[in-house]
């Protein structure tokens, strides 16, 4: 047993560590591009939205600063609003089977009915693929990608890294910040930012 | 208790808890998987002096709590203390926290058991008393493989006499490995030096002394890559330590701050200016 401890755990760092400096994304390099199957049973392919901003959002249900900006109906807000104007926006859940916030496509359906999320699709990593390959590490982390397909935005979802539904009014949103200022052809101000949360629950990881 | 073989258990585990109390008067609060109380370095408060407290955390195994940069996830604990007329509390004084994690999340912060002290100064007009109550409203995040937010209030009463404050001796062990385990100022004949190298900073250290490990643990977050590792390469003058930059970097920065660990209980704070060019 020890033995196949030692071989599993070798092989998880093997195969789930050694790539990811090589190819974890940054602000002002092309997205790598995914393939992802979402709880809608559709595939999303990402180069197929080229000519859109997309905005990709690392969710676990049952991680206390998801749930922030779920129960204040913040994240829904933001994505009801986006969508509106021609955004695309993929919930992305990277937790492995067995850990938190792991979840079947039926699960997420229903969540997302319950809690009136309205993504574009809600995208199943249990693999980490996507997750590993923008290097996300919390819930929620928010990337922004431009029409040419560059991201523009990598980081926390506002700037007030609390728990506490409280915090919510008054924070300045980098998402709203970030896709403001592309859309109206500017700069953006805060390109990139440390991403608040909790730990993104990969295969392999420790907590 | 309607069994009545419960009973006897249940006192033996009041006694045991009673024997396992805190050294000083204050009952621990509980937090997600572990509690919390505060303790007293000295029997009373004197005023016109300073005195130290310790917010004693003991968690459940595996459980840990988040030095004040928490690295990739996570959130340090903050006090909000309710304090009388008289008295005011300094900042959260940090042990040099370890590194959690093992992939590419990597924390900062405690396991298991932590002792975070307090400062408190006393106004020299405070008025002396039987008791005063010292209280604070705890939040803390506790996490293993998962999170869980906790608030606790926290409170202890002490008396404010005019005597010269005397320590408690039932508390002085854990004052002095909570001071152990404070980073140190750095000795004024040693030499640091930060250049910026691309995709990484290179720490440059000229000790008295020889090293085998040097680990760094930035203060300000999103400076330097939390999860790659640190290439140390020792020398007879010190060392040098490259750090990654972290993506969330997009700005030059002026200084590197941080506490370097050379083992368990030998760690310095440093704030060194960051320059452009190579130093041999």
């Amino acid at each position: 047993m020890k033995r196949f401890i030692f071989f599993s755990t070798l092989f998880a760092l093997l195969v789930f560590a050694a790539p990811q400096f090589i190819f974890a994304a940054k602000v002002g390099q092309p997205a790598p591009d995914f393939t992802g199957t979402a709880s809608n049973n559709q595939s999303y392919h990402l180069a197929d939205y080229r000519g859109k901003f997309v905005v990709l959002e690392w969710h676990n249900n049952g991680c206390p600063y998801t749930r922030k900006h779920y129960n204040s109906g913040n994240m829904q807000k933001l994505q009801k609003q986006w969508t509106a104007q021609g955004v695309v926006w993929f919930t992305i859940i990277s937790s492995a089977p067995g850990k938190q916030g792991y979840i079947d496509a039926n699960g997420e359906n229903s969540y997302m009915a319950k809690m009136r999320a309205a993504p574009t699709a809600a995208l199943l990593d249990p693999a980490g693929a996507i997750g590993h390959s923008f290097d996300a590490k919390t819930t929620p982390e928010m990337i922004v990608i431009n029409p040419q397909g560059v991201i523009i935005y990598d980081g926390a979802i506002d700037n007030r890294p609390t728990d506490d539904v409280k915090d919510i009014a008054g924070a300045t949103n980098y998402v709203n910040l970030a896709l403001g200022q592309a859309l109206a052809g500017k700069p953006i101000e805060t390109a990139a930012t440390r991403p608040y949360g909790c730990s993104v629950k990969y295969k392999g990881s420790w907590f | 208790m309607k069994n009545p073989l419960e009973a006897p258990r249940f006192f033996s585990l009041f006694v045991l808890a009673l024997l396992l109390a805190p050294a000083i008067g204050a009952s621990a609060a509980s937090i997600p998987h572990g509690t919390v109380d505060i303790v007293a370095e000295n029997q009373w408060i004197t005023p016109g002096r300073q005195a130290y407290f310790g917010l004693n955390f003991r968690l459940d195994k595996g459980w840990h709590i988040y030095w004040l940069n928490p690295g990739d996830s996570g959130q340090p604990p903050r006090v909000e203390w309710h304090l009388p007329t008289g008295l005011s509390a300094g900042e959260i004084e940090w042990p040099a926290p370890q590194r959690l994690g093992n992939s590419t999340i990597v924390d900062f912060g405690y396991d298991d058991a932590v002792m975070l002290l307090v400062s408190m100064r006393a106004s020299s007009t405070v008025a002396t008393t039987e008791a005063v109550q010292l209280a604070g409203e705890l939040k803390v995040l506790v996490c293993r493989e998962i999170c869980i937010p906790g608030k606790a209030q926290v409170s202890m009463a002490l008396a404010i006499k005019s005597a010269p404050p005397e320590v408690d001796a039932r508390s002085s062990e854990l004052f002095a490995a909570a001071r152990k385990s404070l980073p140190q100022k750095a000795p004024r004949d040693w030499e640091f030096k930060v250049s910026d190298q691309k995709d990484s900073f290179v720490l440059t250290a000229r000790l008295d002394r020889q090293t085998t490990r040097a680990i760094f643990f930035p203060l300000e977050e999103s400076q330097v890559d939390n999860s790659a590792p640190q290439k140390f390469t020792p020398d007879a003058r010190g060392f040098q330590l490259t750090l990654r930059k972290s993506d969330q970097l997009l700005k030059p920065i002026t200084r590197l701050k941080g506490v370097l660990e050379f083992s368990a209980n030998q760690a310095y704070v440093i704030d060194v200016a960051i320059s452009d060019d190579h130093i041999t």
